[in-house]
């Protein structure tokens, strides 16, 4: 097996018992709440007139187990349905599945994180650059200064100064949810424009509070390839300028995809507020307002998918930097 | 600032401390920044364990003055209720900080046990420890604290602070243990058992006091995310409401007073926000400062 | 572009660096001539500002530290001082080479070396690539390594030998004819040691170079070098054919420094080491002599007034007491 698909399997092997250890502790949730909304729903449907055991199987389709049993026997009922992919309905949305729920918000959670990762990197790291080559003068600490300062605010506390300044006070971006629902979904340029605007302040939001991270990274990553020796020998030997600013960026950009998956992670975690502040339908609202509607199939589903995309992108930013780095290469192949 | 000559073992510790507290205070004066820092946390520390006791238990309301922007007679204006936000703010710090320091104090114990044990023991043991700290620290925690919000209503700052150190005491963990490794790797752990030294006595009086700082910088940290994390989830609503603490202000202003489509209710939605500002600020000015006491590479002497 | 070896002219030059307290120098008014085709070793202790003199030949003292007098004159460039911009990089490389310490990671690590060696060809305008591949392997070759295996491996899988012939390789491969060698042995072992030593030797009298070696080894320098010049605090305190100076050195640090060497045969007990420790940048005294603590033949003028480089036959030496004696 090559170096690659071997630590990819190990990432796959690692990512899967997280994902079982997950699934078990929303297993041991939902079973554990108070009120046994199940047993509820199962005395429920016996007095509407349904028989007991149909009524076991509606529980059980809506929650993946049913109301009775052996916690084992509902243990691996639960996962029987996650390995088919079947993570029981929606309560709140009769009759839908909810994997079918979690496909049609997915979106509107990954587009902005990827849009805000993206673009905190690339300012980021281009400020970074310039805050490391600057770093006497006032500018190069004005922008480490900022860097700093944008990492400790808290997401919401960004968000909400953002809604202030931005929709309350100079209302010039809308803050109330993805699109302007006068306009026809579909691929017109009304929709469109108004799904930008209001995706302005949600993606600046992940991006600012993304931001601090890299630019601090890349400064620090900088200042230490500035140091180090083949760059004072690449330019002892004579090599044209833009190699050698080359060589300083490779060099230098390596590290920070160690963070990337964290970034990401971090993101992810956060867009609970930022969707509830914004109104945004992604995975995030879900989650919370699948815990505030008692809608816990949902619930679980969602916070398995946002734990998912962690994971994955944990995995992708790890092959990623195996892939760039040679010495990781032959290190693992001497083994 | 000269080391007397006086023979006794006493008098040479007692000048070595003052010579590093002399040292502390001009890392301090030279970027005034940092004492900055030390006032913030110090001021808060006061406000959380003092503030409450200048207010009555339940604040007056003024019906006649629900919702108002900030004036001269309220800095911050008034809640829906018609009370004086700035009140609020400090009586609702007494629940941030406790809880923080419940979570502090949880972080630094299991951490730090956790850490030496792993860094100390190493084989089999020390990896589960690695493996399950950084399963911890990859699964989002704030869907996951949601999530346990249903089965367990953690609204009290002892239980929140209970919840939330159980959750974050990985990066003390990772630190302290990445400590005992260098240690031993230094020989200092081989040195110490050379000489018969028993093992509580080399984890008490050799490791201890040198991870004392990189403990503390770890739970200085581990300290704003759990204020984060507290006043983000009373913020969200999926607590019961438990006392005027910044988080639930937060959440009546936005959701109640509707502080973002209005300006009226700004002043009630800034005055926490500025408070955790302010809190999370002083924090990370304090590491920072730290940092450069304790990381003598960093300092510019 | 001469086709020969070429000479080397340093008058006067002075390497300051900026600290909190000033402008202090790290090189004090050296001048040293190296003929064509010649090897010439300077030795030193860390701190004795060798390396920095060795950067000054290519210009490329490093910020805070700047050339603030004098003049490095190279045959075929002119005053190399003088030198900025697109002319100094072209010279670097191609009409001298720079060799780095072997403990030094040289190379950049996420490339292959034949990715540098085409870096560095492109950067100086070289039209035939595959024929610099070709002289690269055959440099290699000659050094005793698999030249096509190198060229595809990265840093980190070759051994400190392997990597210090590659950076004498990449000097020598645009054809330069001044070569510059800083501790070359320096975190090798012996025998990796003698092999560089003998390698250096015959490709200095293959490609008729003009050689710099830098180290603080004296043996080293015993090994390869023509003429000897040996730095103190920043100062060139004696210069002159390798075996004179050796043999019957004139200045006291030289003196001192022989005599601290143990002989393989005789009584260890003779040897001695020097008293005291010698000068940083901010300690060296700005008047007198550097080198009046440490020195047996200390006399008062030697507070007061920097020692001139005086001429002695073939030697030239900065001492008070030498000269009072040599002209007595």
């Amino acid at each position: 097996m090559t170096l690659i698909a071997r630590r990819l399997a190990g990432h796959l092997a690692r990512g899967f018992v997280m994902i079982l250890v997950v699934a078990t502790i929303s297993f041991f949730i939902i079973n554990n709440i108070p009120g046994d909304p199940m047993a509820a729903r199962f005395e429920k449907l016996i007095e509407q007139g349904m028989s007991p055991d149909a009524a076991a199987q509606s529980v059980k389709v809506l929650y993946g187990f049913q109301p009775d049993g052996t916690l084992w026997q509902q243990y691996l009922d639960y996962m029987g349905g996650l390995l088919r992919l079947d993570l029981g309905e929606s309560v709140t949305r009769p009759g839908t599945p909810v994997l079918d729920v979690l496909a049609e918000k997915a979106k509107w959670t990954v587009l902005p994180v990827l849009a805000g990762t993206l673009l905190s990197f690339l300012v980021g790291v281009i400020l970074g650059v310039y805050a490391a080559i600057k770093r006497t003068g006032k500018l190069g600490d004005a922008l480490a200064i900022s860097g700093s300062l944008l990492h400790g605010i808290p997401q919401y506390v960004l968000a909400m100064l953002l809604v202030v300044i931005f929709a309350t006070l100079i209302p010039i971006l809308p803050a109330d949810g993805p699109v302007d629902i006068l306009f026809e979904p579909g691929f017109n340029a009304g929709y469109i424009g108004s799904l930008a605007e209001h995706a302005v302040l949600p993606v600046v939001t992940y991006a600012l509070s993304a931001y601090g991270g890299w630019i601090l990274a890349m400064k620090s990553s900088v200042v230490t390839v500035l140091g180090d020796d083949f760059i004072l020998a690449a330019e002892l030997r004579g090599m044209k300028r833009s190699i050698v600013f080359r060589y300083i960026a490779r060099n230098a950009i390596l590290p920070l995809f160690t963070i990337l998956a964290l970034s990401l992670g971090l993101l992810l975690g956060g867009a609970v507020f930022i969707e509830k502040i914004f109104n945004y339908p992604g995975l995030g609202l879900l989650l919370i307002d699948s815990v505030n509607d008692r809608d816990y199939a949902t619930m679980g589903g969602a916070f398995l998918l946002i734990t998912v995309a962690v994971i994955v992108a944990n995995i992708v930013a790890d092959l990623f930097y195996t892939v760039i780095d040679p010495r990781v290469r032959s290190g693992e192949e001497a083994r | 600032m000269s080391a007397t000559l006086i023979p006794e073992a006493g008098s040479a510790t007692a000048t070595m401390r003052r010579n590093f507290w002399q040292g502390v205070w001009r890392v301090m004066k030279r970027k005034p920044s940092r004492m900055a820092g030390v006032v913030i946390v110090v001021g808060f520390a006061f406000m959380g364990v003092f503030g409450p006791m200048f207010f009555p238990e339940h604040l007056p309301g003024n019906v006649e003055a629900i919702t108002q922007p900030p004036s001269w007679e309220h800095w911050f204006g008034t809640d829906p209720q018609g009370r004086d936000v700035l009140a609020l703010v400090i009586t609702g710090s007494r629940y941030v900080l406790l809880c923080a320091a419940v979570t502090a104090l949880i972080t630094v114990v299991v951490g730090t046990g956790l850490g030496l044990f792993s860094g100390f023991k190493r084989g089999r043991w020390d990896t589960v420890i690695m493996r399950v700290t950084d399963m911890k620290l990859t699964i989002p925690g704030l869907p996951l604290l949601l999530v346990l919000a249903t089965v367990w209503k953690f609204g009290s700052p002892i239980q929140m602070g209970l919840v939330l150190g159980l959750l974050g005491w990985g990066g003390v963990a990772r630190a302290v243990r990445a400590q005992t490794l260098s240690l031993r790797e230094r020989g200092f752990i081989e040195a110490a058992r050379g000489l018969g030294l028993s093992t509580g006595h080399i984890v008490g009086k050799e490791l201890l006091p040198s991870m004392a700082p990189y403990i503390a910088m770890n739970m200085l940290i581990a300290v704003t995310g759990a204020v984060y994390a507290q006043v983000g989830l009373f913020f969200l609503g999926v607590l019961p409401y438990e006392s005027d603490n910044w988080g639930v202000m937060l959440n009546l202003a936005v959701f109640q007073a509707g502080a973002m489509i209005q300006p009226n209710a700004l002043g009630y939605l800034m005055a926490p926000l500025l408070a955790i500002l302010l809190l999370t600020l002083g924090i990370v000015l304090v590491v920072d400062a730290m940092d450069e006491i304790f990381n003598p590479r960093l300092r510019e002497e | 572009m001469p086709e020969q070896a070429p000479g080397v002219r340093i008058g006067g030059l002075t390497v300051v660096y900026k600290t909190s307290a000033g402008e202090l120098p790290a090189v004090r008014d050296v001048s040293l001539t190296l003929e064509p085709g010649t090897i010439t070793g300077i030795v030193g202790e860390s701190g004795s500002g060798k390396s920095t003199l060795a950067l000054s030949l290519l210009n490329a003292v490093q910020p805070p530290g700047r050339i603030a007098a004098g003049s490095v004159e190279i045959d075929g460039l002119g005053d190399v001082a003088g030198l900025r911009g697109e002319q100094l990089r072209k010279a670097r490389g191609k009409h001298i080479g720079y060799v780095f310490q072997a403990a030094q990671n040289s190379l950049n690590p996420l490339k292959t070396v034949g990715k540098q060696l085409l870096d560095l060809g492109r950067s100086h305008g070289v039209e035939d690539l595959p024929g610099l591949v070709r002289e690269a392997k055959e440099l290699l070759g000659r050094m005793g390594l698999d030249g096509a295996r190198v060229l595809d491996s990265h840093q980190h899988e070759l051994s400190g030998g392997m990597r210090q012939r590659v950076g004498i390789m990449l000097a020598l491969v645009l054809n330069a004819h001044l070569v510059v060698l800083d501790e070359p042995t320096t975190a090798l072992d012996m025998i990796t040691q003698a092999n560089i030593l003998k390698i250096i030797r015959e490709v200095h009298a293959e490609r008729g170079l003009t050689t710099l070696v830098i180290t603080h080894d004296i043996g080293v320098v015993a090994e390869v070098a023509d003429r000897l010049a040996v730095m103190y605090g920043g100062r060139l305190v004696e210069q002159g054919p390798t075996r004179e100076v050796l043999g019957a050195p004139s200045h006291p640090y030289t003196r001192g420094l022989i005599k601290a060497i143990p002989r393989l045969v005789g009584d260890i007990d003779e040897a001695r080491a020097l008293p005291g420790r010698p000068p940083t940048l901010t300690t060296v005294p700005d008047r007198g002599c550097v080198f009046r603590d440490r020195c047996a033949l200390r006399m008062d003028v030697c507070d007061t007034e920097d020692p001139a480089a005086v001429p002695h036959g073939s030697r030239i030496v900065a001492c008070h007491a030498v000269t009072v004696k040599e002209h007595a």
